[in-house]
């Protein structure tokens, strides 16, 4: 079942790259001589475009040219996953910089890939080639063909799924772009798949287009053989970790599955939110133009739920861009962990139709075969393989799931306190407005009354700042129930008088608190007996 | 438009003062007294309180809401809510408070007495009820006029409305209006008695006056313009805060499936199993909490609705305005013209051509008899208009000058109200916030503490304190200053 190009392709692989007389040699020497590692995106361009024309007819990828860039500005866009368990790193891959192909045949997408490395396999320590979604296929095709008894990992899904979605459209680049670097980094981590040669071939060849034809006939025969012994063979019995692992994968994908629904429906919940939300805020500003000493405030609000609504599209965008995607490669993954599977079972069904054969024939010849021997030790390197591999992805999973979740959680923490920020600039607006006409009030020197009004806004407005304060800085709001009977304010004396906020403020402060507010909020509800929140201290209500 | 105005005297006084052989008596005029007084000198503080603990109190709650089952007028089963009506008058100074008195209203009662003020006080803009059947709720209330939770909205927003009565400086001196918190028995008749009814205009003839009216107030004009848009911008506003607050439960409600997922999955994993499990659970934490985080929401909604039906009220005031002006300006143009006659008949000169001029030229012309009687006729009815038009004029001044007091109250009543109501929007909002940031924190925190190995979100964890601290330390370092 190795299918593998001949063996000392990688190894001739760059070497054969620089003899060949490519037509755009020159230049790119040239700019291997200028080190220019980020080569201005017309020229990249230009250069694609003319390598398209010469190679498109055989339906090939330009192929980027390999120039070894030595920029350390590279270095600087490699983020280097922390992650790994103090493996050490010799292998840096990168994809970036998506460039449009356009022409008369066809417009497609490449990627450039940056690969930085120490290992001898590569001939230079760097290397930067111009890849499109067709080369990774062949890619992974090549890796499934070549190390069937490896996880392969996922690569993006060929077509958005339900796909109105512009293929072109830059958000669609950008989440593929992060899919296939993703796609990458997991084959460079793998100990095993790092070093295959069709890899090493993908990151350096100026043009990946020998290569793949190369390896044309061999691969539709593979192809043909899986699927012939594909052919429904029953397993007498898997084993039991096999299957635990399989019936783990159905339910896994059922629920990421799920998952992902749950949060394409939210993100389509919040953008009908936002949606809402944008007309909710200006209608604060329509009404702001109606009123005059309540104008200010209104357009605060107004301002207020702007800002709100900015901070939830950020965490919409976040949403879409950071949790969606590394759903969609899990649910991808599992899928290729069932294949994977399946292979491993094929490999057990030759094995036991060997041992059967061999079982009957085995009162002729008392020794078992040599090539049943052999089958035996490839299942088992198989399971092994397997098994490893099982128990890289459950830890990249696990890793990659915290932090997804984390993540996710860190978003809204940071969205609600964007929001409770843009609220709490609302309150000094809307009682500096009120000091602010106090004052003027005062110095016009009107009579007993405003000025007696003017303590009593005075000491409300104080006992406002005093009381989003202690919002601010208590926990307990979420304790206590604001029910509608009770204004805040109500229950912010309860508790006070109750102690409740002992937990967050000196017992002194508290009692200070209390007692200079009780006078006034007396006095304030005698006042205000018949406004709109019904002031009463607590307890006195009848009933 | 004779019987708009056929006892000014009547209509133009604030109330009946004294409210007529009632036992507590005192105490009624003595509420007009406490709330005018705590309107007009403003008490400051503490201190004021020793002025007016002397005084008797009434305290008015509506503290009770019951279904009941009757029969109409048509002898119909009906199912109606009635509401308690419990009134304290509370003697400060030496203990001895209590006179607690309690009886049970109906809606349809409301109605009567706010129709009544509306009648007897055009110049005040009356408190308005709170909405006869819910409007721009978000789906999950239902519209049903028994459901509970509408009858609570309700009861609080009658009570609401006992005490901007009894707190506005006119009203609170109304004998029906004392008798309404009072008297259970007869009120309707008493009501009645008093005869509002034939003093409503008409709406046709308001209509009328819309269009006809020649010289408007512009100030009223202004004032009506603003009430059309406050109106429509309230509504609006609170339609679209109906579907905010659909679209916000959705987005919450949808998070509660994330919990059932997360513990099914948690089922299958090993080590992350715990993790999940917390995450789950605080997903469904957060799912549940919308449910408070609305219901504290509908009752800004209220007092926003409250202003809604203000600017109804509002524009009853400058509607009865408009009539007036309209009476005023009939008036007028009638007393005009009966100069204009007088003097033609006077002169024997005809102006303009007319009927009379023609049969004045046919028949020839009457006797010097009639002609006299007819000129005395005419000048008693021009005294008659002229005095009519004087007492207008000064109903209408005095009209517009009581209107524009109120309007002026009522303005300053709602700067400060809705500000008040913006500013517990915000620390609802910023409670809320703080609230659901919390909740993250937590459920971060847990997560983690299932996860020992990671230590990158600790950042947020550490993230979720730093306010807080340093809001504690400001507070202290204000009060020590």
């Amino acid at each position: 079942m190795s299918g593998g190009p001949p063996k000392a392709l990688p190894s001739t692989g760059p070497q054969s790259l620089r003899d060949m007389p490519h037509p755009l040699a020159g230049s790119s020497s040239e700019e291997a001589v200028g080190g220019d590692s980020t080569p201005s995106p017309d020229l990249l361009t230009a250069r694609s475009f003319g390598d398209k024309d010469l190679i498109l007819p055989n339906g090939g990828t330009p192929a980027g040219t390999a120039s070894p860039a030595s920029s350390s500005s590279l270095l600087n866009r490699l983020q280097l996953d922390d992650d790994m368990d103090g493996e050490t790193r010799d292998l840096f891959v990168t994809v970036d910089d998506p460039k449009k192909h356009v022409c008369t045949m066809e417009t497609y997408i490449t990627y450039r890939i940056t690969t930085k490395s120490t290992r001898v396999e590569f001939d230079l320590p760097e290397y930067s080639v111009r890849r499109r979604y067709q080369d990774f296929d062949w890619l992974r095709n090549k890796l499934e063909e070549s190390q069937p008894t490896h996880l392969i990992p996922p690569l993006p899904e060929k077509f958005v799924v339900k796909g109105v979605v512009d293929r072109f459209s830059e958000e669609f680049v950008e989440t593929r772009r992060k899919a296939l670097d993703k796609f990458l980094k997991r084959i460079t981590d793998h100990p095993v798949l790092s070093f295959n040669e069709h890899f090493n071939v993908f990151l350096t060849a100026k043009d990946l287009n020998a290569h793949k034809k190369q390896g044309m006939a061999l691969l539709t025969r593979v192809g043909e053989s899986v699927k012939h012994v594909a052919g429904g063979y029953k397993l007498r019995n898997r084993p039991l970790e096999f299957a635990a692992i399989g019936e783990y994968l159905d339910t896994f994908a059922l629920k990421l599955g799920t998952i992902d629904r749950i949060a394409q429906r939210i993100i389509k919940e919040e953008i009908e939110y936002l949606v809402e939300l944008r007309e909710y805020g200006p209608v604060y500003s329509t009404w702001s133009a109606l009123e005059g000493e309540l104008a200010e405030p209104l357009e605060g609000v107004s301002a207020c739920i702007g800002n709100c609504s900015t901070a939830l599209e950020e965490l919409t965008d976040d949403m879409t861009e950071d949790f969606l995607p590394v759903l969609r490669e899990y649910i991808l993954y599992s899928d290729s962990m069932k294949s994977v599977l399946k292979k491993r079972d094929q490999v057990q069904a030759e094995y036991e139709t060997k041992l059967e054969a061999v079982a009957l024939k085995k009162e002729e010849r008392p020794k078992v075969p040599a090539d049943v021997e052999k089958c035996q030790d490839r299942m088992e390197c198989f399971n092994a393989d397997l098994k490893a591999d099982m128990e890289r992805w459950q830890n990249n999973k696990r890793q990659d799931f915290r932090q997804l979740l984390m993540g996710m959680a860190d978003k809204n923490i940071q969205y609600y306190e964007k929001c409770l920020m843009a609220w709490e600039s609302i309150i000094p607006l809307l009682q500096e407005k009120q000091e602010a006409k106090d004052d003027s009030v005062e110095k016009k020197g009107r009579n007993a009354k405003n000025s007696e009004h003017t303590v009593l806004t005075h000491r409300i407005s104080s006992f406002v700042t005093e009381l989003s304060l202690l919002i601010k800085a208590s926990d307990w709001v979420p304790h206590v129930h604001l029910s509608r009977q009770r204004s805040p304010r109500q229950v912010i004396l309860g508790s006070l008088e109750a102690g409740v906020s002992r937990q967050t403020l000196p017992t002194r402060l508290c009692g200070r608190l209390a007692h200079s507010l009780r006078p006034s909020l007396q006095s304030r509800m005698l006042l205000e007996g018949g406004k709109g929140d019904a002031f009463s201290p607590v307890g006195t209500t009848p009933g | 438009m004779e019987q708009a105005a056929p006892d000014p005297e009547r209509l133009w006084q604030p109330a009946p003062l004294e409210p007529l052989s009632h036992p507590d008596a005192g105490l009624e005029s003595m509420v007009g007294e406490e709330t005018k007084g705590a309107r007009d000198e403003g008490p400051g503080d503490g201190t004021m309180t020793e002025n007016n603990f002397s005084l008797k109190k009434i305290e008015i709650s509506v503290s009770e809401a019951e279904k009941r089952t009757g029969r109409n007028a048509m002898n119909m089963q009906e199912t109606y809510t009635a509401y308690l009506i419990e009134t304290r008058s509370v003697e400060h100074n030496d203990g001895q408070s209590v006179l607690t008195d309690s009886l049970w209203r109906r809606y349809s009662e409301f109605e009567l007495l706010r129709n009544y003020l509306l009648v007897y006080y055009p110049h005040i803009v009356v408190p308005p009820l709170p909405e006869k059947r819910a409007e721009f709720v978000w789906h999950k209330l239902s519209a049903d006029n028994m459901d509970p939770d509408f009858v609570e909205r309700r009861r609080i927003g009658l009570e609401n409305f006992l005490l901007r009565v009894a707190s506005h400086p006119m009203l609170c001196r109304d004998k029906i209006f004392y008798l309404f918190l009072t008297q259970e028995g007869n009120w309707k008749e008493t009501v009645n008695e008093t005869g509002f009814q034939l003093k409503a205009d008409s709406r046709l003839k308001a209509l009328n006056a819309t269009f006809r009216v020649k010289n408007p107030d512009k100030r009223f004009i202004e004032l009506k313009h603003y009430s059309d848009e406050l109106q429509s911008v309230i509504s609006h506003l609170l339609r679209v805060r109906a579907r905010v607050a659909d679209r916000l439960y959705g987005v919450y409600k949808v998070h509660g499936n994330y919990g059932r997922v997360f513990s099914e999955w948690s089922a299958i994993e090993k080590e992350m199993g715990d993790g999940l499990q917390s995450a789950g659970h605080h997903m469904d934490v957060y799912a549940s909490s919308i449910d408070d985080i609305l219901e504290d929401e509908e009752h800004y909604a209220d007092q926003l609705k409250e202003y809604l039906f203000y600017a109804e009220a509002l524009r009853a005031v400058c509607r009865k305005h408009e009539l007036m002006q309209y009476d005023l300006e009939m008036a007028a143009q009638d007393l005009a013209s009966k100069k204009q006659q007088c003097e033609e008949l006077a002169t024997g000169t005809v102006r303009t051509f007319s009927l009379k001029g023609m049969t004045t030229k046919l028949f020839g012309q009457e006797t010097p008899e009639q002609r006299e009687a007819r000129i005395k006729m005419l000048e008693e009815q021009i005294k008659e208009g002229e005095q009519q038009l004087k007492s207008k004029n000064l109903e209408g001044r005095e009209f517009v000058r009581n209107a524009w007091a109120d309007i002026e109250r009522f303005k300053e009543q709602k700067n400060h109200d809705l500000k008040e109501a913006l500013i517990s929007y915000a620390v609802m909002q910023i409670s809320m916030c703080k609230k659901m940031k919390v909740e993250l924190v937590d459920s971060v925190a847990e997560v983690q503490m299932n996860k020992p190995s990671c230590d990158t979100s600790s950042i947020s964890r550490r993230r979720g304190e730093i306010p807080k601290y340093s809001v504690i330390k400001a507070l202290i370092a204000e009060h020590n200053s």
